[in-house]
């Protein structure tokens, strides 16, 4: 207990908690965007993935506790860092020039929370719903709508720039840093955070533009 | 006043042993009844106080800056030399045969404790690709004893000393105070029992006593307004010292390093040293014809002057420093100097870069060409360098017997404050050596002697004598802060640094001198009279400060002088130009001069008294030196 | 020799309670050979001149070797060059008309004691938990004894090349130590000699860095772009390690 607690309250510790929730957050999106992949080879694939998951019963339950305990926790030491780093500074700059390359750093606690408020209203949409029809009527439903449409869009785009710092930076915080690997580290953040971005937002974009999707 | 300078007898190389075995020890559990006062946290301040404190003294440490790792020691570039094996009669001999052998000796033989300490310390020393210690050549100095950590020895080694200094101070043995001058020594029963201080931050004046007073303050090269000392670099508290009895030794030995970036307008502050490793490989040349204003690369080879190659064909641009500065300042007089102001020579890689190509050059000089390049904006694989002499190290310091204690019981002196160990002309890379051996070595030996022996009167700053300095200290304040004159401090610094350097520096005569001596009084008169200091005693006040210590070196400055004066040979670093060579080179006078020139304050307005400490040399025979 | 003239936004403050606030100077006539120091030594001339009191700045050796010096010069610490202290960066780096502001490094754990001049007895602070080897005067043993491999020693010299300025503190927006404290501990971490108190080390100094109110890394490496020394930012990896293993695997 007592060591939970040091690393609780050590910066470092926080920052490893950050990285370690962060992997399974990354994680979870890849099997998710996995999953949903299936969108794109029609209604009937994609509600059988969906049937599928529902089968599993009592494990899906467990891995859904489970991911909400990492999101919890994320959350939770992001809101500690943040208040923390805040007090640090008290008296601001009257002029700050921010390097070239770290708006994606810079934003993280932005791109978290749009993306916080992002999977409450995605929870609402496709959990918590009463369900009367398919999935993949759902998804239509929801997403044909413009302003989901763009919400959507918006938020993924928040979630590849928070992955496109995230990924290198958990390395960085776990310890993981030299120059043999680095670039291959720094290059793969980015493309992780393109084709997570890329993929998730297809789905709403093919619903928007293509009136056939998922008919 | 008879000076003892405590040398043990017997052969040279059982001095040290025999000394440390002669000294009257203190009890470790007695230890920690002695308090002991450090003023300064450069390489000798910090490694003695941390040293002090492993053997369970109570120490307080004392400095301007506000952390002991900034101390001026950390500017040292070049490297430190330690004797693994060496024969050290060229230390003997680099100081021109005004150093006390014995001590030169003590310094090599524990030069390579030195080294050991410090890599035990964690200090990373550049290694050979087997793992072992690496070392080069450097400074004058004729064999490859020079250990090094890039251009940054003296910061690596500061920060091992820093290191150990704060080891010391999370187990509390060492207090530290930071921000904090000492303004003044007190000697209560003839005795060094405490100092006076100012805060600089809230201006307190506040008094600490102790039964012994190390004073490892740095040396006062900044007397000459510019040189390549730090900004904060002082005499302050080795005179205040001096002016409560402790005797000064050889003032006027100041050494004039030749490669650092020369001098471009009135508005400037300090001088860049260049280390000199630079003249390894590159060649020092002025235009033959005196004015010439072309651009270097237009000047042909034939019209070029390698006048160092030329007239000391076997050591070429590799003479001792002195010998160099001297050299550069001689073609500058001549009127062949280089660039706006004419005072500066080319040191050019040109051959350099054909013979080895630019790679290697540039991998064994990049950072200093980058350096040079940041500073004037010139590349110096484009155009030759331009160089010229600075002030850089002052061997004069308080007058210290074998043990490091001064004329006043109680008071030791190390490092560049006190005069020891150089003689009139200091080896490259030695300094770092002395500073460290001083405080990691001598002095804990050797101040237990006097701790065990004397006899201490009990007291506290209560005593009347604390009172006495704090007033006077206070007093002198005020007097700064009321004068409301129409000159800033640093006015007058320059102008004093002007004049000490035309007539007290690299090359002296009577006529200047005598100048000197006589525009001091005055410019020091105009001080107390035409000052202006902004601001109040009451809190961080820069100005103030600054006026302190340029009232001291307004002081200090006359004592110099006089000592020149009478110093009427010429030896290391001290070129009077009555006493050279046919061919205008230094020369000694054994006969007369083979001393310390060791002065006591007389009293205000009063001439010095002189005191001469006669040199002895058993093993090396003293003779000319001859680069040719 | 070429000047420029300009304007100077220097942030007053009487003491580290007053009230603080920019004040504004025309420069004169600069010289572009000038350093940025002797640029503020002109005008606190001027000031004396007239009476004022000078700006109060923190400066010593002037070579960029003592981290006595820093200022927040138009938003980076230590201005715009790259590894350049403020005492080493040259007026020619500016342009006739160019307005200047001039800030005190800003941090918790700093406190402002007059216009420029901070306290930055934290990074001692820092060091007097095990910044160092605990070996005693006298007791070493032979330098030779233990080989060190020169790319070894070249790396741990990559970090004890820190000359303790505090600009990674003053550029990172969470006002963290974190390169400070990584170039100690991967100095020491890295040599032979330093590794015996290792976990030791990270734990302490970490534990004072958080006591002290520097704040949370948050790796956006503008620590590293405001190093007049450059040091990297692998040496805070190296910390993260190093942290991480004595938390973990240590008996401490
Ligand atoms: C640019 C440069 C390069 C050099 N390179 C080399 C080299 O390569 N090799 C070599 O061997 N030597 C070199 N030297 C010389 C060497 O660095 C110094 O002689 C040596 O470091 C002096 O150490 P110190 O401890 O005696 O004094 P310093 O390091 O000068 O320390 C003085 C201390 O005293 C304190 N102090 C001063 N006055 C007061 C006061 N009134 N009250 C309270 N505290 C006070 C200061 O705050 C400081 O902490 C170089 C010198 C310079 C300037
Ligand atoms: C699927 C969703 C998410 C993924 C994949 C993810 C991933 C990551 C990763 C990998 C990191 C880097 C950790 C490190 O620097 O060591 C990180 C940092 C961070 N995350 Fe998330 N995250 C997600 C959701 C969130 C949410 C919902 C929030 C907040 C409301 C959030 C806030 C933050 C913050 C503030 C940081 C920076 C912490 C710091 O460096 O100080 N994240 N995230
Ligand atoms: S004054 Fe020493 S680093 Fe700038």
């Amino acid at each position: 207990m007592s060591l939970i607690r040091r690393i609780i309250r050590s910066s470092i510790g926080k920052k490893y908690i950050m990285a370690v929730s962060g992997a399974c957050l990354s994680l979870f999106l890849l099997t998710h965007l996995a999953g949903n992949s299936a969108i794109f080879w029609g209604k009937d694939v994609y509600n059988a993935y969906a049937a599928h998951l529902h089968s599993l019963g009592i494990l899906i339950y467990i891995l859904e506790v489970l991911l909400a305990l990492v999101f919890f926790v994320h959350i939770l030491v992001a809101v500690m860092l943040y208040f923390e780093n805040l007090g640090a500074r008290p008296n601001r700059y009257e002029v700050k020039k921010n390097g070239a390359n770290n708006w994606n750093s810079r934003t993280m606690p932005y791109t978290g929370l749009i993306i916080f408020i992002f999977v409450l209203v995605h929870l609402v949409n496709f959990h918590f719903g009463e369900r009367t029809v398919t999935t993949a009527e759902m998804v239509r439903e929801v997403l044909s709508r413009p302003g989901y449409a763009a919400f959507y869009l918006f938020s993924l785009a928040a979630l590849a720039l928070h992955v496109s710092h995230g990924f290198w930076s958990m390395f960085q915080s776990m310890g993981l840093n030299h120059p043999k690997y680095n670039n291959f580290l720094r290059y793969g953040g980015l493309v992780t955070a393109l084709v997570i971005g890329a993929v998730y937002m297809l789905i709403p974009m093919l619903v928007t533009l293509n009136d056939k999707f998922l008919r | 006043m008879h000076l003892n300078p405590q040398i043990p007898s017997g052969p040279l190389n059982e001095k040290w042993e025999r000394c440390r075995f002669e000294a009257k020890l203190v009890n470790p559990a007695n230890k920690r009844k002695f308090d002991i006062i450090v003023v300064g946290a450069g390489l000798a301040g910090a490694s003695a106080s941390a040293t002090l404190g492993e053997l369970g003294y109570n120490v307080k440490t004392f400095y301007i800056q506000d952390s002991p790792r900034r101390g001026h020691s950390i500017a040292a570039q070049g490297g430190i030399n330690a004797a693994k094996n060496y024969p050290n009669d060229d230390t003997i001999k680099g100081g021109d045969f005004r150093a006390r052998e014995a001590n030169v000796y003590r310094l090599a033989q524990i030069s390579n404790s030195i080294i050991d300490q410090c890599v035990a310390q964690g200090v990373p020393f550049a290694r050979e690709y087997g793992g072992l210690l690496a070392n080069r050549s450097f400074g004058g100095a004729q064999v490859s004893r020079t250990f090094y950590a890039r251009g940054q020895t003296g910061q690596q080694l500061l920060l091992g000393a820093y290191g150990a200094l704060m080891r010391q101070v999370k187990t509390g043995k060492v207090i530290l105070y930071p921000r904090t001058e000492m303004l003044d020594l007190v000697v209560i029963n003839g005795q060094a029992r405490g100092i006076v201080t100012r805060n600089l931050i809230t201006g307190a004046i506040e008094s600490h006593a102790a039964h012994a007073v190390v004073l490892a303050t740095g040396g006062y090269g900044n007397v000459y307004y510019l040189s390549t000392n730090a900004m904060a670099s002082n005499v302050t508290a080795t005179w205040r010292a001096y002016k409560k009895g402790a005797c000064f030794a050889n003032p006027c030995f100041v050494q004039i390093h030749p490669t650092c970036i020369p001098v471009h307008g009135t508005y400037q502050s300090k001088l860049t040293l260049m280390s000199e490793s630079l003249r390894n490989d590159g060649r020092v040349w002025v235009p033959k014809k005196a004015g010439d204003q072309r651009p270097p690369v237009e000047i042909p080879e034939d019209e070029r002057d390698y006048y160092l190659e030329k007239k000391y064909p076997s050591f070429g641009n590799l003479v001792p420093r002195d010998v160099a500065s001297r050299n550069a300042k001689e073609q500058c007089d001549l009127g062949k100097g280089a660039g706006e102001t004419g005072l500066a020579v080319y040191l050019d890689f040109a051959d350099a870069i054909t013979r080895d190509g630019e790679d290697v050059i540039q991998k064994k000089y990049g950072n200093l060409f980058h350096m040079y390049e940041k500073i004037t904006g010139q590349d110096p694989v484009k155009e030759p360098m331009m160089i010229y002499p600075a002030v850089h190290y002052t061997m004069g310091g308080l007058w210290v017997d074998y043990h490091l204690m001064s004329n006043i019981p109680g008071l030791y002196v190390l490092g560049e404050a006190n005069f020891s160990d150089h003689g009139a002309n200091r080896l490259g890379a030695s300094a770092l050596m002395q500073g460290l051996a001083d405080g990691y070595f001598v002095l804990p030996a050797t101040i237990c002697d006097h701790l065990a022996t004397a006899d201490f009167q009990d007291l506290d700053i209560g005593h009347a004598a604390f009172r006495e300095a704090e007033t006077a200290a206070t007093d002198r304040i005020n007097k700064l802060l009321s004068i409301n004159g129409k000159r800033t401090p640093d006015d007058f610094h320059r102008e004093l640094g002007l004049l000490m350097w035309d007539y007290c520096g690299m090359a002296r005569n009577e006529a200047g001198l005598t100048k000197a001596l006589t525009r001091i009084p005055e410019i020091r008169e105009e001080f107390w009279h035409n000052l202006r200091v902004p601001g109040g005693d009451g809190d961080l006040n820069q100005t103030l400060e600054r006026a302190g210590r340029i009232a001291d070196f307004l002081e200090f400055a006359e004592l110099m002088v006089i000592d020149a004066l009478d110093r009427k040979e010429s030896c290391g670093c001290h070129f009077r130009e009555e006493s050279q060579t046919e061919e205008n080179e230094a020369q000694r006078d054994d006969e007369n001069y083979t001393h310390v020139s060791v002065w006591q304050y007389g009293g205000e307005g009063k001439k010095p008294i002189f005191h001469r400490e006669s040199l002895v040399f058993e093993n090396v025979q003293p003779s000319q030196r001859s680069y040719k | 020799m070429k000047t420029i003239n300009l304007t100077l936004k220097i942030w007053r403050q009487a003491g580290p309670d007053a009230q603080g606030s920019f004040q504004t100077f025309e420069s004169g006539p600069i010289s572009i050979a000038m350093s940025f120091l002797e640029m503020l030594d002109v005008l606190n001339e001027r000031l004396i001149n007239s009476g004022d009191e000078p700006v109060a700045f923190d400066h010593d050796c002037r070579e960029g070797i003592c981290g006595m010096c820093g200022s927040v010069v138009n938003g980076e610490p230590h201005g715009p060059e790259k590894q350049t202290t403020l005492c080493q960066l040259h007026m020619r780096y500016f342009k006739d008309g160019d307005t200047i502001v001039i800030e005190p490094f800003r941090a918790k754990a700093f406190k402002l004691l007059k216009d420029l001049v901070i306290d930055r007895s934290a990074f001692d602070t820092l060091i007097t938990e095990g910044g160092y080897v605990s070996v005693n005067t006298g007791a070493a043993p032979d330098a030779n004894s233990i080989p060190v491999p020169a790319p070894k020693a070249e790396q741990a010299l990559d970090a004890a090349e820190c000359i303790g300025c505090g600009a990674c503190v003053a550029a990172c927006p969470n006002a963290s130590a974190m390169l400070f404290v990584g170039a100690k501990i991967s100095h020491l971490a890295l040599l032979p000699q330093g590794n015996l108190e290792r976990a030791k080390r990270a734990l302490g100094m970490v534990k004072k860095m958080d006591e002290l109110g520097f704040g949370n890394c948050g790796n956006e490496r503008l620590c590293e772009e405001a190093c007049p020394k450059g040091i990297s930012i692998r040496n805070i990896a190296r910390l993260n390690r190093e942290y991480m293993r004595a938390t973990f695997c240590s008996d401490e």
